[in-house]
């Protein structure tokens, strides 16, 4: 029995990976026990008891490494843990820093290493796109409303207006700009990513690099439905072999390591790379779904096991995420709430 | 042509395994797409349509011009005639 860690439990309406991971990790061949790591007593992962046999309320990780550690510490020593699967953008930094020691205590992760993690950033894609031969769209890194002006010139419109890591504006003309830029600056600083709109079919990828140059499997799928907040409800798998050689280009390039998202624009025989996500989408269920179980294969690589390389899946599977609701007792919630676990 | 790689069932719904789109067509559209797949010429689709169908040759051909353009369009077909 494997006990592992899994945050991003936080099934709302911009869902974390967590449940998908958790659902993967118990459809698998290894017998674990899934912990819930959760930032918040109502994360509706706390009271999916048939995924997450124990949840634990976390230090922010911007209450610093150590608080951060010693929780995991104490799940270590109270109830076991042999690994953790960090599911969320903000806690990435902490659990990379932190993984030799972790690993010394007998918590095994497999996370990208600082480097690769900090290729996330929108303004690094033009480096990527070099070294592996993609083609990425016109991108523009300002600071300024001088350096936006010149941007927007050199772009024309319409054009995307995007923080360095999170939200996205499509602009048709210098007053919606300026105002995504004010809007950006205000909540997430500088600087802010101008880019050329490209038109043509979003395709995404989640995968698992293997730090070799290899890889545990690719799943490439088209949404077919997206929320408001933008987030996959429904999607098809597809079999795009140009967004394949470029996973594949970008992983042996970059040796990555750990789980990983590549959001794409296929238009004609071209394709795009967007944006890179260091981590499971909140859709990586429907990789396990269609039997390329990359939460399980993260895990056996993270404990030292052989994990599976197979990824021959059909095209023309069909994702469905859906809510659903459940009842139990408010003692639950209080248990969570004054002793931090349940 | 893109159209081989196309999966498409007898009730007229057709996947594209690499774009994940799909579309639906009437059994007209079912019918020229399964010719086209099979590499008939334009000539022979016509042909076929009108003894088919039970139109005139020239109704035939306006209205699979018509209809390849709409696959070029979707990016299903690609060049300029079959």
């Amino acid at each position: 029995m494997y006990r592992v860690a899994v945050s991003g439990i936080n099934a709302v309406d911009n869902p974390g990976p967590g449940v998908g991971i958790a659902k993967g990790l118990k459809e698998g061949s290894l017998e674990v026990s899934v912990y819930g790591l959760a930032y918040d007593a109502m994360e509706p992962g706390i009271y999916m008891k048939w995924l997450f046999e124990k949840s634990f309320i976390m230090p922010y990780p911007s209450a610093g490494e150590e608080a951060f550690i010693e929780r995991l510490l104490y799940i270590k020593s109270n109830y076991g843990l042999d690994a953790v699967i960090p599911a969320l953008d903000a806690e990435l930094p902490l659990f990379i820093k932190s993984s030799s020691l972790l690993e010394s205590y007998g918590v095994k992760t497999f996370l990208p290493t600082e480097e690769q993690f900090k290729l996330r950033g929108k303004d690094h894609l033009p480096k990527i796109a070099e070294k592996i031969g993609v083609k990425v769209p016109e991108t523009r890194i300002v600071t300024s409303y001088e350096e936006l002006n010149k941007a927007l010139e050199e772009l024309g419109f319409p054009v995307m207006v995007k923080g360095i890591f999170y939200e996205a504006y499509k602009a048709f003309n210098i007053s919606q700009a300026t105002s995504y830029f004010n809007s950006i600056v205000s909540k997430w600083g500088y600087p802010v990513i101008v880019q050329q709109v490209i038109s043509g079919e979003e395709m995404n990828l989640v995968g698992v690099g293997d730090g070799e140059g290899g890889h545990l499997g690719f799943l490439a799928i088209k949404k077919l439905w997206i929320t408001s907040l933008g987030k996959t409800w429904t999607a098809v798998t597809v079999r795009n072999d140009k967004l394949f050689s470029l996973a594949e280009s970008f992983v042996s390039n970059f040796k990555w390591r750990g789980a990983f998202e590549l959001e794409c624009m296929v238009s004609g025989s071209d394709v795009y790379l967007i944006e890179i996500n260091p981590r499971f989408p909140a859709w990586v269920y429907f990789a396990a779904g269609v039997g390329v179980n990359l939460p399980e294969r993260l895990l056996k690589a993270a404990l030292g096991l052989d994990p599976e390389r197979d990824w021959n899946y059909p095209a023309g599977k069909l994702y469905v995420r859906f809510t659903d609701d459940l009842v139990t007792d408010i003692s639950q919630f209080q248990q969570v709430v004054t002793t931090g676990e349940s | 042509m893109n159209l081989q790689r196309l999966a498409i069932n007898d009730e007229g719904f057709i996947f594209d395994p690499e774009t994940g789109n799909s579309y639906t067509v009437n059994k007209t559209g079912l019918f020229i797409i399964k010719f086209l797949k099979e590499g008939k010429s334009e000539e022979e689709i016509v042909k076929a349509l009108s003894e088919k169908f039970d139109v005139s040759e020239e109704d035939a051909r306006r209205d699979l011009v018509d209809f390849m353009e709409q696959l070029r369009l979707y990016g299903l077909l690609e060049g300029e005639n079959v």
